[in-house]
């Protein structure tokens, strides 16, 4: 069917084809996202997603960069949740190398996911609950996002793209105050949680543009290949942090949430549990973060530290002979996944020896999310497109890569 | 058998069962087929050709022992230095099993000129990802309903993740092109001209 444009105009109301253009700098989108919507009348026919606006060809750098220059670059895949990027990118380069980090430093890990999860859980509620019209949602939780972040500055000096993990190690420990700070936060913000669910659960309005409205459906979800807080919201019971488990995970008390429906009021609900997770598992990583040393001792991969590079020759060259020649990994291929706050963040590294990966596979849970979208959308009203993408948390930087 | 890296807590329940799928793969579908392991002891098949790759993956989905029906990931590697094969590309299927937790990966060599099987008739998920294994490697996917570009521009010559293609190499383009609808690609007049131009 073809739509002339000059006749009949996009603009005619009455026309059953009106298409409507939804981004790629639309303030819903957050992110370069461009949705196409054919309606009729106020129901979406049929939709067309295009993507490719924040493609930085990084799985193309991955093979020019040796392993310690591409760190940075994942911050900038999903960059509400940079830290679990970096880990499980460093986690990944460890399995090649078949290395164990040090107990400390596993447990630094688990805390810098988490505080991750809850960051990327408060920006994908805030932003949704801010596009549907609840703007003291977002004002109560950007607050504890701030709060997050300053921790992690005091972490690793920065906020946003934090590049904290090395293969071996962490780039800093702790800071002496942090164990407090940490509780305090654990204490505090937990109330707020209990805030919004008190504004927005049994809000009339927000249970009218939220319940059964972006439904993905248990079979869909399988099909489409979901991840993360929104497969659980369609009923299926997977979080690799538990079925696959990583670090001490196993040793840590809490529960995966499973929502039925699938619609965006559970996955509201699936990310507002989570963060409560959350919590609770930072607290039991405060009370047993053991001391000790945070650097793995293998030579291949260990960092000098710096007083040892400004008086130590050999240290000195060990150095430079990292940073500029890179490490050289072995010989093999591996597929590392954890349950980023988004899903199944994975890395799929074949290495052919020498310091720069063979292929580099950024595997994103947005892209997933991102094609399920299209479908799921059909049938919808404009609105609840809206309602729809802010729930599923799309990221551009992940999207495209 | 199973080392212990630190990305799996020791004695997590998965690591058997993934030694008995591996076990499974050995017996049932490896006589004339390589089976390998990686890095943390994850089963690879080495299926004989792109056709056979789609078989594997439709026999797993119905074997009781392997139970997969989730597709965690379609890509490909450039194969140029023909350390895994004779031919140019490996196509790799990544499945999981929601159920027993444990995951496959299925390999295949593709030359430049072959065309693969799509699956996304199997999985709809596949269908962006086979998208994107064309637009970077240029591998066509026989069957697919849909395959054009996804990152790139559709005009952009050349496919950027083979070995040849130049890191730094641009191909700006001054204009935006029609788009498409939905999987059958709806033709629109649009008012821009191929020179930007208001017609």
């Amino acid at each position: 069917m073809s739509i002339n444009t000059k006749d009949e105009g996009l603009t005619d109301l009455y026309n059953p084809n009106v298409l409507i253009n939804i981004g790629p700098a639309h303030p819903a989108t957050h992110g370069t996202l461009r949705v196409m919507c054919r309606v009729n009348g106020e129901t979406i026919e049929d939709a067309a997603c295009e993507i490719g606006y924040l493609h930085r060809g990084i799985e193309k750098l991955g093979e020019d960069k040796t392993y310690h220059q591409w760190m940075v670059y994942t911050d900038r895949l999903n960059y509400c949740s940079a830290l679990n990027n970096n880990i499980t990118y460093a986690m990944t380069v460890e399995n090649l190398f078949n290395l164990s980090v040090t107990e400390r430093c596993m447990w630094i890990r688990t805390i810098c996911m988490e505080l991750s999860r809850i960051i990327d859980h408060i920006v994908c509620v805030a932003a949704n609950a801010l596009d549907i019209g609840a703007m003291t949602a977002f004002f109560y939780l950007i607050h504890w996002r701030e709060e997050a972040y300053t921790m992690i500055e005091s972490m690793c000096g920065m906020r946003l793209t934090t590049t904290y993990a090395r293969i071996g190690g962490m780039s800093y420990d702790l800071p002496d105050n942090f164990t407090e700070r940490l509780w305090k936060f654990c204490e505090e913000f937990p109330k707020t949680i209990d805030e919004i669910e008190g504004l927005l659960n049994s809000n009339r309005i927000w249970i009218d543009r939220t319940k059964n409205v972006g439904i993905i459906s248990k079979a869909d979800a399988l099909q489409y290949s979901i991840t993360g807080p929104s497969l659980r919201a369609s009923g299926i019971d997977m979080d690799l942090r538990r079925d696959r488990p990583y670090y001490f995970y196993p040793d840590l008390d809490f529960d995966v949430v499973v929502g039925s429906n699938g619609d965006v009021y559970e996955r509201y609900l699936v990310r507002m549990e989570e963060m409560r997770q959350s919590v609770r598992i930072l607290k039991q990583c405060n009370k047993r973060i053991p001391s000790g040393p945070l650097w793995v001792e293998d030579k291949r991969v260990r960092i000098p530290d710096k007083i040892d590079v400004y008086t130590k020759m050999e240290v000195l060259i060990h150095h430079f002979k990292i940073f500029m020649e890179g490490i050289d990994v072995p010989k093999g291929e591996c597929f590392t996944a954890t349950e980023g706050p988004n899903g199944e963040i994975g890395f799929y590294i074949v290495s052919r020896g020498g310091p720069k990966a063979w292929r580099m596979r950024v595997k994103s849970p947005s892209f997933m999310m991102f094609q399920a979208f299209e479908a799921t959308i059909k049938g919808g009203k404009i609105p609840d497109v809206i309602a729809h993408l802010g729930s599923v948390n799309i990221i551009a930087g992940e999207l495209d890569r | 058998m199973i080392t212990r890296t630190n990305t799996f807590s020791p004695g997590a329940k998965f690591i058997e069962t993934q030694g008995k799928v591996t076990a499974r793969l050995t017996e049932k579908y490896g006589q004339d087929r390589k089976v390998e392991l990686d890095k943390l002891e994850e089963p690879i098949i080495w299926a004989k050709n792109p056709a056979d790759a789609k078989l594997l993956l439709k026999s797993f989905m119905i074997d009781p022992h392997l139970k997969v029906d989730y597709l965690s990931d379609v890509t490909a590697y450039d194969n140029e230095d023909k350390e895994d094969g004779d031919k140019r590309f490996v196509l790799v299927y990544n499945v999981t099993s929601i159920e027993l937790h444990t995951r496959i990966r299925i390999k295949t060599l593709i030359d430049i000129d072959q065309e693969a099987m799509t699956i996304s008739d199997v999985f709809k998920a596949a269908n962006w990802l086979e998208r994107e294994v064309f637009d970077m490697y240029g591998i066509k996917f026989q069957g697919h309903p849909n395959l054009r570009r996804i990152m790139m521009d559709e005009r952009f010559t050349g496919f950027p993740l083979r070995k040849e293609y130049p890191i730094k190499r641009r191909e700006p383009f001054s204009n935006n092109i029609p788009f498409h609808l939905g999987a059958n690609p709806l033709k629109v007049d649009t008012h821009v001209t191929e020179n930007g131009d208001k017609k």
